[in-house]
């Protein structure tokens, strides 16, 4: 199958995708959207394996020889501008930040546009502070990988697709539970900082040597004391229930944030894989280049950059009888 | 169901967020659902308090568990089986639905199956041709394997916390779970790679993956960053490439503006309306960032949210209301898609699909059925099971419609 990308990060994720499924994916090479890594990096992750090529006098011709096209654009004006619904390919896949059709179907957005409008924005950072909006490019991959899948799941039925994929309605597609909170109680979610506010105690913590999220849910509560060393909490009637320990959430806080400034990084990651509860202890981007279970999990592949430097590249997140996805050779890497 | 996957069967033992949200996409583009749920799987009988996020119709009623709002939310499309797996008659049929199934899905810890005799080899000898997706929250080996996984908790495992924030010295998290929707799409479109890969070759597939890998995986640009001698850092609302990029104080308590600058023709816009300098290159920018900032805060303070980004971006200029739900969902461009789909029951509207494309058809979307709904016709339409044969089933209790007393 011969996939044709056009277009930014969402594209492009949708294209590694294809390659490491084992797919001949034609990329063309376009000035590329403002990253949060270096072009490097974005290219060596999102590009390896792809053979990249100017865009043509003719893009429609190009398409015609394609099985799936996967073509983003800034703005639905700017598919129009290629000339996409004229394009003969079987599988045509469009990804725009709004969609191809609606009063905004031409706004300019950029991420942290569509985290604002698409109510994620407005969750995240501080009470009483600005919120934070998320960096990366989260949602270019989730946009790309739902790409991915439509165009997988219309080869599968050996038919035509034509599909309009909106990256606002993506984020909107993936909200937690705000909107059905809003429509079937009549409360909007609010930010609090790391505190998922739902559960007590859940928060980020700083420790000895750094930093680590403890997310308790009640299940997981006499253990959590346990591996804190605080077995005084489980007789204090304040922090009894789920419901109490919200109702005191910031007493319990103190108590935790206490306990936790004595202990170190390994020490609660130790802690957290004996008793059993949903503590992160947070990694450095370095630290998590070196961390074991990765390591054990063949979750690393190698890459070439365009420069010639070798580095490790995140695998497909997942194995197929055991195996990560194998379409990427280390000879095709540095092209 | 109509949609491009329509004729694939998946049975359904997922829970929580990250597996029912991968169903749902599943479903959504057509797949025949059987979600196959335990007796308590869904709630207690009875229930005090409020649910998180409400209940279908705005009342628990008689029937608590088939109206949480958060569980609702994620079931449309699915035809209910609740059987009790751990008693020998409910995996016997468990099984035989195996083998009429294309797909099986579930996200429990890594010794869940194994444990209700439910492992690869087992499932495989009922279905030649299965697809199998186990999801366990750090994989089904590595030192971390039997470590408990929350979205959160798994977050600050995954990079992001040390970029995310209002500067290094504050990091966060944000409070979202953000790793269960990654995981959701991962698991999407780790199916339908395997169900093509089946397509071609045949034989049955084991699916694995995790939360902690997916959330990892799209830390991967600045993974390879660091490896490159390059520092990516938390910047707050700041961008490496963007000047100005922000979210902005407007008029009105906890009312809010992004504003996000791409190139230098953006930039000359931008300038001209606030009466900064436009012949400022990006270095510049960076140079005076606080100052810019403060401008741009000292006009938007003064502007209503919507009326300002609506006019920037008259002048090509990127700009978005930072939205609440009921912004959200009022806002015109989403009205106009059609976005939320007042399917389920009491007409309440649901996040629908941002896949438009002919065959899916939310029109044809069913509301989350009632616990144990579909116990009959599923165990005719796909085993053939006489009444008599599902009489004895609800005699034993292997089957059930409502949680135990």
């Amino acid at each position: 199958m011969r996939v044709l990308e056009v277009g930014g990060y969402a594209a492009g994720y949708a294209g590694r995708l294809f390659v490491r499924a084992g797919f001949e994916v034609v990329r063309i090479e376009a000035e590329a959207p403002p990253a949060w890594a270096s072009a490097e990096a974005m290219n060596s992750f999102l590009h390896a394996g792809k053979e990249r090529i100017p865009q043509p006098d003719s893009l429609s011709e190009l398409a015609s020889t394609a099985d799936v096209v996967i073509c983003e654009g800034a703005r639905a004006q700017e598919l129009l501008g290629l000339g996409f619904d004229q394009w003969r390919t079987k599988i045509k896949i469009a990804i725009t930040p709004f969609g191809r059709t609606g009063p905004k179907a031409d706004w300019e957005a950029t991420p942290s546009i569509l985290y604002a409008m698409g109510g994620y924005t407005n969750l995240m950072g501080d009470a009483g502070r600005a919120p934070l909006t998320l960096p990366g490019h989260y949602l270019e991959f989730q946009t790309g990988a739902v790409a991915f899948s439509t165009a997988m799941a219309a080869r599968l039925s050996q038919g035509e697709a034509n599909a309009d994929i909106g990256m606002l309605e993506t984020l909107m597609s993936l909200s937690q539970f705000t909107t059905v909170m809003w429509h079937c109680a009549g409360e909007i979610r609010s930010r609090h900082g790391s505190d998922f506010w739902s559960v007590a105690p859940s928060d980020l913590y700083r420790c000895k040597d750094g930093w680590v999220y403890c997310n308790v849910v009640p299940t997981f509560w006499d253990p959590f004391i346990a591996l804190m060393g605080l077995p005084e909490l489980i007789v204090d009637p304040r922090f009894e229930t789920g419901d109490s320990r919200k109702v005191h959430r910031q007493a319990l806080k103190e108590i935790i944030a206490a306990a936790m400034a004595e202990l170190t990084r390994t020490e609660l990651d130790e802690r957290a894989e004996t008793f059993r509860v949903p503590m992160g202890v947070v990694r450095t981007l370095d630290q998590v280049l070196v961390e074991a279970h990765l390591e054990a999990r063949d979750f690393w592949e190698p890459v070439i950059t365009e420069n010639g430097q070798p580095v490790r590249s995140p695998a497909v997140p997942f194995k197929i009888d055991g195996h990560r996805l194998n379409g990427l050779r280390v000879a095709e890497l540095s092209s | 169901m109509t949609g491009p996957l329509s004729g694939v069967r998946i049975l359904d033992l997922t829970h929580v967020w990250a597996g029912p949200l991968a169903v749902r996409f599943l479903s959504d583009l057509g797949a025949e659902v059987v979600r196959v749920e335990a007796p308590f799987s869904r709630g207690p009988r009875e229930v005090s308090g409020m649910a998180l996020g409400g209940w279908i119709g705005g009342e628990p009623a008689e029937e608590p568990w088939n109206r949480n709002a958060i569980f609702v939310k994620l079931m449309r499309n699915r035809k209910s089986l609740c059987i009790d797996l751990k008693h020998t008659e409910g995996r016997s049929t468990f099984l035989e639905l195996v083998g009429k199934a294309d797909v099986v899905m579930e996200n429990f810890s890594a010794r869940t199956m194994p444990a209700l005799g439910l492992d690869w080899e087992t499932l495989k000898a009922c279905n030649p041709n299965l697809v199998y997706l186990t999801m366990p929250g750090f994989g089904h080996d590595g030192p971390l394997k039997h470590r408990v996984a929350f979205g959160p908790s798994v977050e600050a495992m995954s990079g992001l916390t040390e970029i995310m924030g209002y500067g290094p010295d504050e990091p966060r998290n944000t409070a979202m779970a953000l790793m269960d929707p990654i995981t959701a799409l991962n698991a999407v479109a780790a199916v339908t790679t395997a169900l093509e890969r089946r397509s071609r070759q045949g034989g049955a597939l084991r699916v694995e993956m995790s939360l902690y890998e997916g959330g990892v995986s799209y830390s991967g640009p600045w993974l390879i960053d660091r490896q490159l001698n390059h520092t990516p850092r938390s910047m707050g609302n700041r961008h490496p490439e963007m000047v100005p990029h922000g979210v902005y104080r407007c008029l009105g308590e906890d009312q809010w503006i992004a504003i996000a600058i791409q190139n230098e023709a953006q930039w000359v816009a931008f300038a001209r309306l606030l009466g900064l300098d436009a012949a400022w290159d990006f270095d510049t920018r960076r140079a005076y960032e606080q100052q810019i900032d403060e401008a741009i805060e000292a006009w938007t303070v003064h502007q209503d949210k919507l009326t300002a980004a609506e006019s920037l971006q008259a002048s090509g200029i990127p700009a978005g209301p930072v939205n609440t739900v009921p912004d959200m969902v009022a806002d015109p461009q989403v009205q106009a898609r059609g976005f939320f789909v007042p399917f389920e029951r009491f007409d309440t509207p649901m996040p629908g699909t941002p896949i438009k494309m002919d065959g899916v058809d939310p029109d044809s979307w069913t509301p989350c059925p009632s616990l144990g709904a579909d116990n009959e016709r599923v165990l005719k339409e796909w085993l053939d099971y006489s009444d008599d044969a599902i009489a004895l089933l609800k005699q034993a209790a292997v089957l059930a419609d409502r949680p135990p007393s």
